[in-house]
């Protein structure tokens, strides 16, 4: 008896006879779909100009990953990927640069950082985040030069700069005192918008005030993303809703996010007051978190599975390790942002934590090999 | 293949830094070379090495202050590493593989072939980093001439990190795959059999 | 309320897909006009035919004698009469003489009220005689001679006598389904197996997602005042393989390379239990087993006792034939199971399940290079690395990813199964551990 009229031949295949639904093309492209909403927040707020980075970077992405692959003769099936690291390097680039520097830091992210070690799942760095480090020290000037959101008020006293950066040339002004970073903004002339300043005033009133404190306003704009900075960086609440997603469909899980917010929030907190001089456990952890590309860069750059530890001890470990590098960088370094460099740093250790946290296995006495 | 490349890095940041250590290695190379042959009779087996030593230490500090009054400017940009050529593993790994075997005259076609290889390759680093980290293409001056070739676009704003370390990595690492792939390429007939330099 | 107990390393859970068949009475499948009774449904080696062509034979007369040191006895499932001795491939892929049976004559069990023995004063030695003369294996896919199994090695004692019961595969129930219908029977087969072993305790694994079974076990186990331990599981593939059932019930891991009785376990699947029982007090051979037809390609997905012999093809009509394209066919689970082409293939000893799926259930997609993300690492019961063994397989590397732990591999499909890349990691595990016992570096 043969299998009968059928119009299609059954699949002859080695077990299991079934899978998880995740596949690699899905997860990329899932994650793109996820950055949209802050990417195109960032348009909105920067200006047109912001697009043209973004598709600049996407499309010289595309074409190297098509070079590549034709050179080196591998069918990169449309995985995603290529449109996903494109993506990412647009939404760290500042919203004017001009378009040629996020070409060039695609290009060597997808054909340096991917290619040239061996494509997909054998770059021993982030690609998008060392696209942007090469050319953040190739161009510094054109990529510290940060727009004011449409959304702020016009400030010409701080225009072009970041907030991390004026705490930073701050810091060295006034010799270590700085004082809460908020207010120092304010008194440097950072303006507010009068966003902020109602939901500030609505959550002291009616939420706050029952749980018997209050907020200063300052908060609510890194938060919806009134803020000056990259592209794609500023807006926390979009960003940590798609982290939300991502952690629900299990494409990133929680192990690097929880440790490396963690790590990084108590240091700041313990630590970070006695560095801007309003003493020890005085940090202003919200401040860091939403500026400076922390929530883009620790949940969705550093969750990139290929440059990362493999188990659940690796991972603590790794945003651990990040998490104490981005504090370091970003109060006591000479840059102002430490996220890209603490990420890249970090992957450079991933096949050391690899080795050192192998899983136990079962039936040998001494747990790991 | 890759031996002696340590200057490689820090001094190909122009053309004409890559052509200036080129011609300072190429001279102590050959002169050394063919004078540890000419001795090679008279230099006792345990004595070899503080006797090579010597000799290149004493050419290179002769190589060293003819920079110095010669091509000052130069000479200031190579900074150290022109008196380092007296450990430049090349130096010291010619003679005791080939010079201390050979005649003169063999020892200095020898040389000098290495030495021109050595030239090339760090002058072809220098160029592609100084083209694109600086934008300009630096040669020797000569008469009205500054010596300095600034490129058009380039050299509004150039990625400067093709003159810092990473970029010196990222050419070297570049060149290395260029030639092994040329190298796979060829038909097995026209692969050399002996050892290659550079 | 005890705590679910569970293994600590790994596990995966896939949709369990049961929930159709788990609430349906098994029924007892048609008997085919025609048997084709492979002589090799056992570990070990095949059973020389006592019959040729022409012969008549009887249900349950002795088709097959075990040969070797390892081996068992095959009988037929139906009377009537050799039609030919035919070559085939078991689904595994190995090769075995199967004995082709026409259907003719008159049933001697099948209608007939059984028989029944008593078996309190029969000696350890005879027990097995028993078990032996009627063919038993273990029906939980390794399908060793049980009584082979029972007789422990020289110096060695069995210390927990676990009956498995966790049933862990997807879409399986029929486990589930004889716990609810026959405890009896299978508590007693427990008692006979306790018997034999002499265990200081006795055990039964159930998973969480059977509460009717635990209870329907724990009700008769307390009826009949036995001192037998219901442990409910966690839902978790695969507890039911006996590494990780060791490890959850006793808490102690069987060292790797060796087997359960190192440290004093012995664990046998409801449904050899059962076999044991009709062995011993039916004097029944191993003629039939339960098979659960499922996956979303089949008509009326159900359990059924099926006579051995039956081929696939007439299992899936009897359960309404196939109502959508079935991407493939599957003897056994799906993380375990093997494809098959040929609606031909007799069911065995060892057929768990035949399942018809869909595309859209199996979720296959092409390959993409590995990415690293860990998920085979993390879900691998045995504390294993499979990218890394994988690539040094890849790499001809054998020597290597056996001091990894190749060998540990109990090929369960965890890491295939968590695969975004769909890299074929238990076949290439498979294919490893092929090349190194040919290289001699396994045994």
């Amino acid at each position: 008896m043969s299998t009968g009229s059928r119009s299609a031949p059954v699949t002859v295949a080695s077990s299991p006879q079934f899978f998880d639904s995740a596949h690699t093309r899905r997860i990329m492209w899932t994650v793109s779909a996820v950055l949209t909403p802050a990417a195109a927040w960032g348009v909105y707020v920067f200006g047109i100009h912001a697009f043209f980075v973004l598709f600049a970077s996407i499309i010289a992405a595309v074409i190297g990953e098509g070079v590549m692959a034709r050179i080196l003769n591998r069918r990169t099936l449309r995985d995603g990927s290529a449109v996903l690291t494109g993506l990412m390097v647009g939404m760290t680039m500042p919203p004017a640069v001009p378009v040629y520097i996020p070409v060039v830091a695609s290009l060597f992210a997808i054909i340096v950082v991917k290619w040239t070690f061996g494509g997909l799942g054998s770059n021993w760095m982030n690609p998008a985040l060392a696209g942007r480090v090469f050319v953040y020290f190739s161009w510094t000037p054109a990529m510290t030069g940060w727009t004011m959101p449409s959304t702020l008020p016009q400030a010409d006293a701080v225009s072009g700069a970041s907030m991390l950066g004026l705490i930073k040339q701050g810091l060295s002004g006034t010799g270590g005192h700085v004082g809460s970073p908020l207010r120092f903004l304010r008194d440097a002339g950072f303006p507010v918008s009068t966003t902020d300043t109602a939901v500030t005033d609505w959550l002291n009133q009616h939420v706050l005030h029952a749980l018997g404190f209050s907020i200063p306003g300052g908060y609510v704009d890194p938060f919806l993303g009134n803020i000056p900075g990259s592209i794609g960086e500023v807006s926390a609440a979009l960003l940590l809703l798609g982290t939300v997603v991502l952690l629900a469909r299990r494409i990133i899980t929680w192990e690097i996010p929880a440790s490396y917010f963690l790590s990084f929030a108590l240091l700041t907190w313990v630590f970070g007051g006695a560095r801007y001089g309003t003493g020890l456990f005085g940090g202003d952890i919200l401040f860091q978190l939403f500026t400076g590309g922390f929530i883009l860069g620790a949940f969705y750059m550093a969750t990139d599975t290929v440059t990362t530890p493999l188990t659940s001890a690796g991972m603590l470990i790794y945003g651990g390790g990040a998490g104490i590098l981005t504090f370091l960088i970003r109060f006591y370094g000479a840059v102002p942002e430490g996220v890209a460099l603490a990420i890249i740093l970090m992957n450079v250790f991933t096949p050391l934590i690899n080795r050192y946290t192998r899983p136990g296995r079962y039936g040998l006495s001494e747990g790991r090999r | 293949m890759a031996l002696g490349l340590c200057p490689a890095l820090a001094v190909t940041t122009r053309v004409v830094n890559g052509l200036g250590i080129g011609a300072a290695l190429t001279f102590v190379l050959v002169s050394s070379n063919v004078i540890i042959a000419l001795l090679r009779d008279v230099i006792p087996e345990r004595g070899r090495l503080t006797s090579y030593i010597a000799v290149i230490a004493s050419l290179v500090t002769v190589v060293d202050l003819t920079m110095q009054a010669y091509t000052p400017r130069l000479s200031e940009q190579l900074g150290i590493y022109v008196p380092l050529l007296a450990v430049n593993c090349l130096i010291l790994g010619r003679s005791q593989a080939f010079a201390r075997r050979s005649e003169g005259g063999h020892t200095v076609l020898d040389s000098l072939g290495i030495g021109l290889g050595f030239t090339v390759s760090l002058t072809v680093i220098s160029l592609v980093r100084e083209v694109l980290g600086a934008g300009s293409i630096t040669l020797f001056p000569m008469g009205n001439f500054s010596g300095i070739v600034k490129i058009p676009v380039l050299s509004d704003s150039p990625a400067r990190i093709m003159v810092l370390a990473a970029g010196a990595f990222l050419v070297t690492g570049y060149l290395k795959a260029l030639f092994n792939w040329t190298r796979m390429h060829q038909p097995r007939s026209a692969q050399p059999s002996q050892e290659r330099a550079v | 309320m005890t705590i679910a107990r569970t293994f600590p390393r790994g596990g995966i859970h896939p949709e369990e897909h049961k929930e159709v068949t788990r609430k349906r009475h098994i029924w007892n499948a048609a008997i085919p006009s025609h048997c084709i009774v492979p002589l090799l449904q056992h570990a070990g080696a095949p059973a020389e035919a006592t019959v040729k062509r022409g012969d008549r034979v009887r249900e349950g007369m002795l088709i097959g004698r075990a040969t070797g040191s390892i081996s068992a006895h095959v009988h037929s499932p139906i009377p009537g009469v050799v039609t030919e001795l035919r070559d085939l491939f078991l689904p595994s892929g190995v090769r075995s003489t199967a004995v082709v049976i026409r259907l003719e004559g008159e049933f001697d069990r099948l209608g007939k009220a059984p028989q029944r023995h008593e078996w309190a004063k029969l000696s350890r030695r005879e027990l097995l005689g028993l078990i032996q003369e009627h063919g038993v294996v273990g029906m939980g896919g390794a399908s060793f001679p049980t009584h082979l199994k029972y007789r422990l090695p020289r110096g060695r004692e069995c210390t927990h006598l676990i009956l498995n019961g966790c049933e862990s595969e997807p879409y399986l129930s029929g486990e589930h389904r004889l716990m609810v219908e026959h405890p009896e029977e299978i508590v007693e087969g427990l008692q006979i197996a306790a018997a034999i072993l002499r265990p200081d305790h006795v055990a039964v694994g159930i998973e969480n997602n059977k509460p009717d079974a635990i209870a329907a076990v724990q009700r008769l186990v307390k009826e009949r005042g036995l001192d037998v331990r219901v442990y409910p599981l966690k839902v978790k593939y695969p507890q039911g393989d006996e590494k990780q059932l060791v490890r959850a019930v006793m808490g102690e891991e069987i060292p790797s390379g060796g087997s359960p009785i190192d440290v004093g376990a012995v664990v046998s699947n409801v449904s050899t239990v059962m076999a044991l029982f009709e062995a011993v007090c039916l004097r029944k051979p191993v003629i039939e087993r339960v098979v659960t037809v499922s996956g979303d390609a089949v008509a009326n997905p159900a359990n059924l006792k099926v006579r051995i012999g039956t081929t696939i093809g007439e299992l899936i009509q009897e359960c309404g034939g196939l109502v959508k394209e079935a991407e493939r066919i599957v003897c056994g689970g799906p993380m375990m199971g093997a494809t098959i082409t040929d609606l031909s293939t007799p069911v065995t000893k060892d057929t768990s399940a035949v399942l018809a799926l869909t595309a859209a259930e199996v979720h296959a997609g092409e390959e993409t290079p590995c990415i690293q993300c860990g998920r085979c690492v993390r879900s691998c019961p045995m504390g294993l690395e499979p990218t890394l063994l994988y690539k040094l397989i890849d790499h001809r590397e054998y020597a290597a990813s056996v001091e990894n732990g190749l060998a540990d591999c109990v090929e369960c499909g965890c890491c295939s199964y968590s695969c975004p890349a769909r890299i074929p990691l238990v076949e290439g595990m498979r294919s490893g551990k092929q090349v190194a016992r040919t290289e001699g570096l396994l045994p």
